[in-house]
């Protein structure tokens, strides 16, 4: 890996990220750019303990409520959930050349990359729209909305309220990310980002890659195993 | 992690900020593999493995999330620390779940076991004790026709050895297990 670091220098034009500076508590650039991602760091462990607790009550539930689970998991659309995940996938992929080629200063390629990773979550969500309206017609819904028929298990309302917490909740965070993505993309196109300070599209970017994480999680345990 | 040294070393007191920049086929490597994992996980849930459906699921999904942190998250060529935090994360994720699973998973088991064998609450190790002494006192497989083999069992145990069946319950404890009784219902009824 080590050969490949050579391929981008800082500093070369003056023009570079020009209201970039470093704040004066920080020793160097190299500091403040550490800090800083430690801070996103810190706050995805935050995301992590989130999602953790809806974690831990499918774990709960599955166990108490297994038949259910497994009977309820069938309705769920193995499909559009794999075809999610490649979306998904994908997006990360664009999201991290976005945050490759701001480190080489190329905005126009950053903008097209970024814009790639917008339409990628714009169709995730489209998706998990039809997904939706799917379930809401059949009457699969959490808890005493549950109304569809035809089920043998007593407790099928209580996987669809784990379902529709956990891919919501996700679902949330992928607007989230597509606000943050728009705002690294304006500020791209206004060329505030180069070599020398690309801090904000990398902190986003890692947002973005832990949103594709947990839906890493959420894809094999809600429509695969159940 | 050589990258950031290298940053250090040369770019320090002020100078700009030098990026590690990864080759191209890195990462459309990595997008291969996550493909792969994907078309993995999703066939395998097309055959049936019984119990191991759940832990093949999530061993392929662990693998794609650290091939996603290792390198478009670039936890690999960063500094350790940020590594140690997102590895704590996962660390206390698995204390939570697993500690509240030992809850979950158990409820219910309690009240029968203490119905068999009612704890005095005022004096608990006591009850332990007057058991102790009454299983040395018993031979080994033995049931209720008792040929102590070992050392005569001490005066307040054979009273107790005489009638095994009886269960074990020290006389201070009858108040204690009755008002032990409701917390149990209660508990009962909590889920």
């Amino acid at each position: 890996m080590s050969t490949a670091e050579t391929t981008a220098r800082g500093g070369e034009q003056p023009a570079l990220s020009p209201q970039f500076h470093v704040a004066h508590h920080f020793d160097s650039a190299d500091t403040q750019f550490d800090a800083g991602r430690m801070g996103i760091w810190l706050f995805l462990v935050t995301e992590v303990l989130l999602f953790g607790g809806l974690f831990c009550a499918f774990a709960i539930f599955r166990s108490w409520y297994f038949d259910s689970f497994v009977e309820a998991h069938h309705h769920l659309d193995k499909v559009m959930g794999a075809i999610n995940t490649v979306v998904l996938i994908t997006s990360s992929l664009t999201m991290a050349l976005a945050v490759r080629s701001a480190q080489q200063s190329k905005k126009e390629l950053t903008a097209i990359l970024l814009a790639l990773t917008l339409a990628c979550a714009a169709t995730f969500l489209c998706i998990k729209y039809v997904e939706y309206s799917h379930k809401f017609h059949e009457g699969l819904l959490p808890g005493k909305w549950f109304s569809a028929v035809g089920f043998h298990t007593a407790h099928p309302g209580v996987f669809f309220a784990i379902y529709f917490m956990m891919t919501g909740i996700h679902g949330l965070h992928v607007v989230i990310g597509m606000i943050l993505i728009s705002w690294i993309l304006k500020r791209t196109m206004k060329g505030e980002f180069s070599s020398r300070y690309y801090a904000p599209v990398e902190g986003v970017g890692l947002y973005w890659h832990l949103v594709d994480l947990i839906w890493i999680y959420l894809f094999p345990l809600l429509y695969l195993v159940g | 992690m050589s990258a950031a040294s290298h940053a250090h070393t040369e770019h320090a007191h002020g100078g700009d900020h030098v990026p590690h920049v990864l080759p191209l086929g890195v990462y459309l490597a990595t997008f291969a593999t996550l493909l792969v994992l994907t078309a993995l996980t999703v066939g395998a849930s097309y055959l049936s493995f019984g119990a191991w459906n759940l832990i093949i699921a999530i061993v392929i999904a662990t693998l794609k999330a650290a091939t996603v942190a290792l390198v478009f998250m670039h936890l690999w060529f960063d500094h350790r620390f940020h590594s140690i935090i997102m590895a704590s994360s996962v660390i206390f994720l698995t204390i939570f779940i697993s500690f509240t699973m030992f809850d979950t998973q158990n409820r219910g088991r309690t009240e029968a076991i203490e119905g068999e064998r009612p704890a005095d609450i005022q004096n608990p190790f006591k009850a332990s004790q007057r058991q102790a002494a009454l299983m040395k006192s018993l031979p080994p497989m033995a049931s209720g026709t008792a040929l102590p083999r070992a050392p005569p069992p001490p005066p307040a145990a054979s009273a107790s050895a005489a009638a095994p069946s009886e269960p074990i319950v020290p006389v201070a404890s009858a108040s204690a297990s009755a008002s032990a009784a409701p917390s149990a219902s209660t508990s009962a009824a909590a889920h």
